[in-house]
């Protein structure tokens, strides 16, 4: 035993000394370029051979399927770049790599090329320089992208200006299954009423949680008759007048809610767990594309269906960004253009691979290309995203998200 | 005697029968997992099967093969540093009483009391500086931290039990330093410095944070990917790669279980730890 360990170590220092070597070499190469000079067919040069260390959530295998398999493949065909992708938990993770590196003055040497991200990370990124930007419209696909649309132009109301490339589109969804529940609540006056009369057959995840958070703003919502008075930056006295209302609304219904609302689930996923087994009669999701995903991997029942409310839901975008000390920016710009063309999108739209929304705009797209993408077929579980944006909703100011969050904490939850 | 040899005996099934119960029970329901493909509250059983999961987690694109390498390779090789820091430093805490001794305990536990994820993001800064970042050397190293203190305190144990007098009768006899360890010390100390590797590989095994931040994304190991899914309520794969999870420290444990058999006078030193 003691001798296999230490020629297992011996071997191990060397392995581990020449892969060190491995990764720090390259680096240097390409370390710091100024590509605002070069044109695209340059930057695609400069990226052969290159490799993109894309950091997103690991948590679904269609995804990282459709991502490592078929992305990572193409990339390779089209481009010759290796593709390499980090499976995260939570996006805030690689934003504090970035963040590290900055702190080291490692500026050009990061070990992060590609972030899937979108609001509050965004905000972190770009208000602490830690976003690469100015490169979008070098990108051919951008001509794809409608920037017109103030939901794709600002992340959670934060202005975009150049520093990610649009992704997926989401629009908030409730899920129901149609064989229990035959008539689930449509807006949330109904909802409020449907609580009262279905105890322990709805709660939602507290405001820690990313769609526990965009639950309450369709709350709060509803009780500033709009989101019309809330737009733009943080106002205080707007707040202390609707705040009150919301809260009134979410305590009136705590005592109905599951468990007798003494606690709340604290992550999507536990609502997820709670819908599965028949616990709560109703499940949300700011991405609907969940919902089929789920019935296919057999975490939903067959009879799952899926709306959005009358008075409409909240959508947003998200998106790519490439970190400012990125040692392979080329070929994570070839990617982010990659990923926002026809058939990147088209291969991520069909139900069967993951469904989800495309982010450019079917009115730049050739006829032949937006009759491809009517004729998809749709998750009978999943909501259409065209009759859901028909009713969108825009999203806050993450001042005003961060203000709604704590006043939840404070004045419900406790 | 012989009755009660058989009470004995006994008594040692039943203790080996919960033990394996405990041991074997927790691990039915994730080998059923990783084969479900519905599975609702309250049914006692999977109402579908599939074996997706397993189809995912031996595929390429999900790099689950790569990443149990990888993380075997870490977990041995921050045992061998273990050993080559561990076994000195709990001779000297084990054997010696110097000035300052107690507060040289204090800080080798540190590491244990203070999380790790309190304290990664200035480790990462350092290992940044030191150019140990983004490597599998560097998670190594980085591993060392909360898994050293566990080596460190067994083998200060083993040797405080241990006489080294023996080491002196060895070289009296015409032993050199390197003989007299091997053939004296080693077999003396074995038993505890495989408790001590066994610890060293399982906290190695099972980090998580570390792991993340020092390897930046170029060191995949399971933990990585095994979170990526529990953490997302995929049950199937969790259970999957759950299974691939614990077998090397079954195995390890299997391996080792002989030396661990108590019949060598240091093991019954580790009572005292």
């Amino acid at each position: 035993m003691m001798r296999l360990l230490k020629t297992a170590g011996r071997k191990t220092v060397v392995a581990a000394m020449a892969s060190l070597l491995a990764v720090i070499a390259p680096l240097n190469a390409t370390a710091a370029e100024d590509f605002s000079n070069k044109n695209w067919d340059e930057i695609v040069a400069a990226a052969k051979g290159g490799t993109v260390n894309w950091f997103m959530w690991g948590g679904a295998d269609n995804i990282n399927q459709y991502v490592s398999a078929w992305v990572g493949n193409e990339l390779s065909a089209r481009y010759d770049i290796t593709l390499n992708r980090v499976g995260i938990n939570d996006t805030a993770e690689a934003v504090n790599l970035v963040l590290g590196e900055k702190q080291a003055g490692v500026d050009d040497t990061g070990a992060v090329d590609l972030i899937w991200i979108n609001g509050g990370n965004f905000r972190t990124m770009k208000q602490g320089g830690l976003v690469f930007c100015g490169y979008v419209d070098k990108l051919p696909n951008n001509a794809l992208i409608n920037w017109q649309d103030a939901s794709i132009a600002n992340d959670f109301g934060l202005a975009v200006e150049g520093c990610e490339v649009p992704w997926n589109r989401t629009q908030f969804a409730f899920a129901y299954d149609a064989a229990r529940t035959p008539k689930p609540p449509r807006s949330i006056t109904e909802l409020i009423d449907w609580v009262k009369a279905n105890p322990g057959e709805f709660t939602y995840p507290a405001a820690s949680d990313f769609n526990g958070s965009v639950f309450i703003r369709h709350v709060f919502y509803h009780a500033a008759g709009g989101p019309e008075k809330l737009l733009g930056d943080f106002d205080q006295a707007t707040f202390d007048a609707v705040a009150p209302k919301a809260w009134a609304i979410l305590n009136d219904m705590k005592p109905h809610l599951w468990r007798a609302g003494n606690t709340y689930p604290t992550s999507i996923t536990a609502l997820q767990q709670l819908f599965s087994n028949r616990e709560v009669a109703l499940y949300f999701n700011y991405d609907p594309a969940i919902f089929g995903i789920n019935v296919e991997n057999g975490i939903f029942p067959k009879s799952t269906r899926s709306y959005g409310l009358k008075d409409g839901t909240i959508g947003n975008t998200n998106y790519v960004a490439i970190p400012y000390n990125s040692p392979n920016k080329a070929a994570a710009m070839v990617l982010a253009n990659f990923l926002t063309s026809f058939d990147a999108q088209y291969e991520k739209a069909k139900p069967d691979v993951w469904g989800a929304a495309p982010a450019i705009d079917a009115a730049k797209l050739s006829a032949d290309q937006r009759s491809r993408f009517e004729a998809l077929p749709r998750n009978p579980a999943v909501v259409s995203s065209q009759e859901l944006a028909k009713k969108a909703l825009p999203e806050l100011h993450p001042d005003w998200i961060k203000a709604i969050e704590k006043g939840w904490q404070e004045n419900v939850a406790e | 005697m012989t009755i009660k040899k058989q009470g004995l005996s006994w008594i040692a099934w039943l203790s080996l029968g919960l033990m394996l119960t405990w041991l074997i029970l927790p691990l039915l329901p994730l080998a059923l997992w990783s084969i479900s493909h519905r599975w609702y509250f309250p049914d006692i059983l999977p109402s579908e099967y599939s074996l997706h999961a397993w189809k995912y987690v031996f595929s390429d694109t999900a790099g689950v093969m790569t990443a149990l390498g990888q993380t075997t390779l870490i977990a041995l090789g921050t045992t061998a540093l273990a050993v080559l820091i561990g076994v000195p430093a709990g001779r000297a805490l084990g054997l010696y009483h110097f000035k300052g001794k107690a507060l040289v305990e204090l800080l080798i536990l540190a590491p244990t009391i203070v999380p790790g994820i309190a304290v990664v993001l200035g480790i990462h800064v350092v290992f940044l500086k030191l150019g140990l970042a983004n490597s599998l050397f560097g998670v190594m190293i980085v591993h060392l931290i909360p898994a050293l203190p566990y080596m460190v305190l067994v083998m200060a144990g083993v040797f405080a039990n241990y006489n080294p007098a023996i080491e002196a009768q060895a070289r009296s006899l015409g032993a050199n330093p390197l003989q007299a360890f091997w053939y004296v010390t080693l077999p003396a100390i074995l038993p505890g410095l495989l408790v001590g590797c066994f610890f060293t590989f399982l906290v190695s095994w099972s980090q998580y944070i570390l792991t993340l931040v020092i390897g930046g994304g170029r060191v995949a190991t399971l933990p990585l990917l095994l979170f990526n899914f529990a953490t997302s309520g995929r049950n199937d794969i969790t259970g999957a790669i759950g299974i691939l999870y614990i077998l090397p420290g079954v195995i390890v444990l299997v391996l080792a279980a002989r030396h661990l058999s108590g019949r060598n006078s240091a093991a019954g030193s580790l009572r005292q730890i």
